[in-house]
Protein backbone atom coordinates (compact mmCIF):
# COMPACT_ATOMS: atom_id res chain seq x y z
CA UNK A 1 0.00 0.00 0.00
CA UNK A 2 1.40 3.32 -0.36
CA UNK A 3 0.22 6.44 1.31
CA UNK A 4 -0.22 9.93 -0.55
CA UNK A 5 -0.74 12.86 1.37
CA UNK A 6 -0.65 16.52 1.01
CA UNK A 7 -2.44 20.07 1.09
CA UNK A 8 -5.80 20.67 -0.26
CA UNK A 9 -5.37 20.52 -3.83
CA UNK A 10 -1.39 19.93 -3.61
CA UNK A 11 -1.20 17.34 -6.95
CA UNK A 12 -1.92 14.04 -5.03
CA UNK A 13 -4.07 12.39 -7.75
CA UNK A 14 -2.17 13.61 -10.68
CA UNK A 15 1.19 12.38 -9.03
CA UNK A 16 -0.26 9.06 -8.33
CA UNK A 17 -1.87 8.88 -12.02
CA UNK A 18 1.70 9.56 -13.30
CA UNK A 19 3.59 8.03 -11.17
CA UNK A 20 1.06 4.58 -11.04
CA UNK A 21 -0.78 5.00 -14.28
CA UNK A 22 -4.09 4.98 -12.35
CA UNK A 23 -7.14 6.88 -14.15
CA UNK A 24 -9.90 8.29 -12.98
CA UNK A 25 -12.25 5.47 -13.08
CA UNK A 26 -9.55 3.82 -10.86
CA UNK A 27 -10.48 6.07 -8.22
CA UNK A 28 -12.92 6.24 -5.28
CA UNK A 29 -14.09 9.68 -3.98
CA UNK A 30 -14.06 8.54 0.27
CA UNK A 31 -15.95 5.55 -0.49
CA UNK A 32 -15.00 2.08 0.50
CA UNK A 33 -15.58 -0.49 -3.24
CA UNK A 34 -13.47 -2.51 -5.22
CA UNK A 35 -11.83 0.42 -6.82
CA UNK A 36 -7.66 0.23 -6.65
CA UNK A 37 -7.27 3.38 -4.94
CA UNK A 38 -8.77 5.62 -2.89
CA UNK A 39 -9.07 9.63 -2.13
CA UNK A 40 -10.45 12.12 0.15
CA UNK A 41 -9.81 9.74 3.34
CA UNK A 42 -10.07 13.00 5.73
CA UNK A 43 -13.93 13.23 4.57
CA UNK A 44 -14.18 9.08 5.22
CA UNK A 45 -13.32 9.64 8.37
CA UNK A 46 -15.72 12.49 8.90
CA UNK A 47 -18.79 10.51 8.09
CA UNK A 48 -17.94 7.25 8.93
CA UNK A 49 -19.96 4.89 11.03
CA UNK A 50 -16.93 2.15 11.36
CA UNK A 51 -14.52 1.52 13.57
CA UNK A 52 -11.18 2.58 13.51
CA UNK A 53 -9.85 -1.10 13.24
CA UNK A 54 -12.91 -1.52 10.35
CA UNK A 55 -11.39 1.11 8.27
CA UNK A 56 -7.72 0.62 8.75
CA UNK A 57 -8.35 -3.27 8.05
CA UNK A 58 -10.13 -1.92 4.71
CA UNK A 59 -7.97 0.82 3.81
CA UNK A 60 -5.09 -1.76 4.37
CA UNK A 61 -6.68 -3.69 1.04
CA UNK A 62 -6.08 -0.85 -0.96
CA UNK A 63 -3.21 -0.09 -3.54
CA UNK A 64 -3.45 3.92 -2.94
CA UNK A 65 -5.06 5.73 -0.31
CA UNK A 66 -4.90 9.43 -0.47
CA UNK A 67 -5.33 11.92 2.12
CA UNK A 68 -5.49 15.86 3.01
CA UNK A 69 -3.38 16.73 5.52
CA UNK A 70 -5.73 17.94 7.99
CA UNK A 71 -4.22 18.25 11.17
CA UNK A 72 -1.82 21.78 10.27
CA UNK A 73 -4.30 24.26 11.91
CA UNK A 74 -6.55 25.84 14.71
CA UNK A 75 -8.41 23.32 16.79
CA UNK A 76 -11.23 23.04 15.26
CA UNK A 77 -14.39 24.50 17.63
CA UNK A 78 -16.58 21.83 16.72
CA UNK A 79 -16.55 18.48 18.07
CA UNK A 80 -17.05 16.06 15.33
CA UNK A 81 -14.55 18.14 13.03
CA UNK A 82 -12.14 17.61 16.14
CA UNK A 83 -12.58 14.16 16.17
CA UNK A 84 -12.41 13.74 12.49
CA UNK A 85 -9.27 15.32 12.66
CA UNK A 86 -7.85 12.92 15.03
CA UNK A 87 -8.98 9.80 13.11
CA UNK A 88 -7.84 11.23 10.49
CA UNK A 89 -4.15 11.63 11.60
CA UNK A 90 -4.07 8.47 13.71
CA UNK A 91 -5.52 6.32 10.59
CA UNK A 92 -2.72 8.00 8.77
CA UNK A 93 -0.14 7.16 11.32
CA UNK A 94 -1.07 3.24 11.06
CA UNK A 95 -1.45 3.59 7.32
CA UNK A 96 2.08 5.34 7.06
CA UNK A 97 3.79 2.35 9.57
CA UNK A 98 2.23 -0.65 7.24
CA UNK A 99 3.09 1.00 3.98
CA UNK A 100 5.54 0.40 1.57
CA UNK A 101 5.80 4.04 0.40
CA UNK A 102 5.16 7.23 1.94
CA UNK A 103 4.68 10.26 0.01
CA UNK A 104 4.19 14.05 0.84
CA UNK A 105 2.71 16.22 -2.61
CA UNK A 106 4.11 19.43 -1.78
CA UNK A 107 3.33 22.02 -4.96
CA UNK A 108 3.04 19.15 -7.04
CA UNK A 109 6.10 17.70 -6.43
CA UNK A 110 6.24 14.35 -4.37
CA UNK A 111 8.42 14.10 -1.56
CA UNK A 112 9.30 10.42 -0.70
CA UNK A 113 8.83 10.48 3.71
CA UNK A 114 9.33 6.60 3.56
CA UNK A 115 10.76 4.02 1.47
CA UNK A 116 10.93 -0.07 2.17
CA UNK B 1 21.54 18.19 23.08
CA UNK B 2 18.24 20.38 22.59
CA UNK B 3 15.60 19.05 20.16
CA UNK B 4 12.42 20.98 18.54
CA UNK B 5 9.71 18.41 17.45
CA UNK B 6 6.99 19.81 15.20
CA UNK B 7 3.86 18.18 13.51
CA UNK B 8 0.17 18.86 13.11
CA UNK B 9 -2.48 17.71 15.03
CA UNK B 10 -2.27 13.64 15.17
CA UNK B 11 0.66 13.63 13.73
CA UNK B 12 2.38 11.02 15.78
CA UNK B 13 4.86 13.53 17.19
CA UNK B 14 4.36 12.55 20.93
CA UNK B 15 5.06 8.85 20.43
CA UNK B 16 8.11 9.90 18.51
CA UNK B 17 9.37 12.96 21.06
CA UNK B 18 8.61 10.64 24.27
CA UNK B 19 11.33 7.87 22.06
CA UNK B 20 13.55 10.35 21.74
CA UNK B 21 13.66 11.36 25.33
CA UNK B 22 13.98 8.01 26.44
CA UNK B 23 16.86 8.04 24.20
CA UNK B 24 18.48 11.07 26.63
CA UNK B 25 20.37 10.95 30.14
CA UNK B 26 18.25 9.92 32.97
CA UNK B 27 16.46 10.72 35.12
CA UNK B 28 13.24 11.43 32.75
CA UNK B 29 10.77 14.37 32.79
CA UNK B 30 7.76 15.18 31.39
CA UNK B 31 6.82 18.32 31.99
CA UNK B 32 2.77 18.32 31.32
CA UNK B 33 1.64 21.47 30.31
CA UNK B 34 -2.16 20.60 29.53
CA UNK B 35 -4.90 22.73 31.44
CA UNK B 36 -7.82 19.82 31.58
CA UNK B 37 -10.89 21.77 31.12
CA UNK B 38 -13.57 18.96 29.74
CA UNK B 39 -13.64 15.14 29.92
CA UNK B 40 -12.52 15.15 26.16
CA UNK B 41 -9.51 17.05 28.20
CA UNK B 42 -9.19 14.50 30.86
CA UNK B 43 -9.18 11.87 28.48
CA UNK B 44 -6.30 12.81 26.01
CA UNK B 45 -4.34 13.64 29.31
CA UNK B 46 -5.45 10.01 29.73
CA UNK B 47 -4.06 8.50 26.88
CA UNK B 48 -1.12 10.30 26.60
CA UNK B 49 -0.49 9.02 30.16
CA UNK B 50 -1.13 5.59 28.98
CA UNK B 51 1.16 6.34 26.33
CA UNK B 52 4.08 6.94 28.66
CA UNK B 53 3.19 4.58 31.55
CA UNK B 54 6.40 2.31 32.42
CA UNK B 55 8.72 4.97 30.38
CA UNK B 56 10.19 6.06 33.47
CA UNK B 57 9.08 9.45 32.99
CA UNK B 58 8.16 11.52 36.55
CA UNK B 59 5.35 13.79 35.34
CA UNK B 60 5.32 17.62 36.59
CA UNK B 61 2.39 19.00 35.38
CA UNK B 62 3.20 23.11 35.03
CA UNK B 63 0.63 25.13 32.94
CA UNK B 64 2.52 28.65 33.46
CA UNK B 65 5.93 30.36 34.85
CA UNK B 66 8.02 27.09 33.38
CA UNK B 67 10.92 29.90 34.75
CA UNK B 68 10.35 29.11 38.29
CA UNK B 69 10.28 25.56 38.21
CA UNK B 70 13.44 23.75 39.49
CA UNK B 71 14.51 20.15 38.93
CA UNK B 72 16.45 18.04 41.50
CA UNK B 73 18.49 16.32 39.50
CA UNK B 74 19.79 16.97 35.98
CA UNK B 75 18.28 14.40 33.52
CA UNK B 76 16.28 14.52 30.13
CA UNK B 77 13.21 16.81 29.91
CA UNK B 78 10.27 16.42 27.64
CA UNK B 79 8.15 19.69 27.56
CA UNK B 80 5.04 18.99 25.94
CA UNK B 81 3.68 21.13 24.30
CA UNK B 82 4.25 24.62 23.24
CA UNK B 83 0.92 24.91 21.98
CA UNK B 84 -0.84 24.16 25.03
CA UNK B 85 1.91 26.50 26.91
CA UNK B 86 1.27 29.49 24.30
CA UNK B 87 -2.32 29.03 25.21
CA UNK B 88 -2.04 28.91 29.01
CA UNK B 89 0.80 31.93 29.23
CA UNK B 90 -1.88 34.06 26.85
CA UNK B 91 -5.21 33.24 27.98
CA UNK B 92 -5.21 31.80 31.27
CA UNK B 93 -5.56 33.31 35.07
CA UNK B 94 -1.82 32.24 35.74
CA UNK B 95 -0.68 33.36 32.31
CA UNK B 96 2.08 36.36 31.70
CA UNK B 97 -0.87 37.44 28.81
CA UNK B 98 1.02 40.35 27.09
CA UNK B 99 4.39 38.66 28.22
CA UNK B 100 3.56 35.67 27.18
CA UNK B 101 6.25 35.37 24.63
CA UNK B 102 8.87 36.42 27.17
CA UNK B 103 7.24 33.84 29.65
CA UNK B 104 7.23 30.65 27.04
CA UNK B 105 11.11 31.85 26.10
CA UNK B 106 12.41 32.47 29.56
CA UNK B 107 10.82 29.34 30.75
CA UNK B 108 12.26 27.23 28.46
CA UNK B 109 15.81 28.93 28.60
CA UNK B 110 15.49 27.94 32.46
CA UNK B 111 14.57 24.55 31.42
CA UNK B 112 17.82 24.48 28.99
CA UNK B 113 20.17 25.34 31.96
CA UNK B 114 18.52 22.13 34.58
CA UNK B 115 18.95 19.31 31.85
CA UNK B 116 21.45 17.53 30.22
CA UNK B 117 19.01 16.89 26.84
CA UNK B 118 15.82 18.64 26.40
CA UNK B 119 12.87 17.36 24.24
CA UNK B 120 10.55 19.92 23.20
CA UNK B 121 7.23 19.46 21.51
CA UNK B 122 5.86 21.95 19.59
CA UNK B 123 2.35 22.37 16.88
CA UNK B 124 2.02 23.11 13.60
CA UNK B 125 -1.17 25.16 13.95
CA UNK B 126 -0.16 27.43 10.30
CA UNK B 127 -1.80 25.71 8.20
CA UNK B 128 -5.50 25.99 7.27
CA UNK B 129 -5.51 29.42 5.62
CA UNK B 130 -8.62 30.61 7.97
CA UNK B 131 -9.80 34.18 8.61
CA UNK B 132 -8.91 34.35 12.79
CA UNK B 133 -10.39 36.85 15.49
CA UNK B 134 -7.65 38.67 17.38
CA UNK B 135 -7.34 36.76 20.04
CA UNK B 136 -6.48 33.51 17.59
CA UNK B 137 -4.82 35.09 15.43
CA UNK B 138 -2.02 36.72 18.83
CA UNK B 139 -1.85 32.76 19.57
CA UNK B 140 -0.77 31.67 16.03
CA UNK B 141 1.75 34.92 15.80
CA UNK B 142 3.11 33.74 19.48
CA UNK B 143 3.46 30.22 18.52
CA UNK B 144 4.86 31.04 15.42
CA UNK B 145 7.85 33.28 17.24
CA UNK B 146 8.60 30.72 19.81
CA UNK B 147 8.91 27.98 17.36
CA UNK B 148 11.14 30.07 15.18
CA UNK B 149 13.74 31.47 18.26
CA UNK B 150 13.97 27.70 19.14
CA UNK B 151 14.34 26.09 15.90
CA UNK B 152 17.34 28.90 15.44
CA UNK B 153 18.51 28.19 18.83
CA UNK B 154 18.30 24.06 19.08
CA UNK B 155 20.55 21.85 17.61
CA UNK B 156 17.85 19.54 16.21
CA UNK B 157 14.75 20.28 14.67
CA UNK B 158 12.46 17.22 13.53
CA UNK B 159 8.84 17.33 11.72
CA UNK B 160 6.79 14.57 12.09
CA UNK B 161 4.64 13.79 9.53
CA UNK B 162 2.29 10.59 9.89
CA UNK B 163 4.57 9.39 12.53
CA UNK B 164 7.69 9.77 10.12
CA UNK B 165 10.51 11.68 11.20
CA UNK B 166 11.38 14.49 8.78
CA UNK B 167 14.97 16.09 10.04
CA UNK B 168 15.04 19.92 9.16
CA UNK B 169 18.05 20.84 11.22
CA UNK B 170 20.80 18.47 12.30
CA UNK B 171 23.83 19.49 14.40
CA UNK B 172 26.86 20.64 13.09
CA UNK B 173 29.35 17.96 12.78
Amino acid sequence: MVLVIGGLAAGKREYVKREFGYTDADMADAALDSRPVLYNLQDLAAKTDKSEEELLALLLQKDVVICNETGNGIVPVDKDERFARELTGRLCIQLAARAEKVVRVVCGIPQVIKES
Amino acid sequence: MRTLVYGGAASGKSEYAEALACAGRAPLYYIATMMPFSEEDRQRIERHRLMRAEKGFHTLERYTNLKDLKITEPGCILLECLGNLTANELFSETGAGEKALEAILDGVFALEAQCHDLVVVTNNVFGDGGKYTDGTLDYILTLAEVNNVLAARFERVIEVVCGIPIVLKEPAK
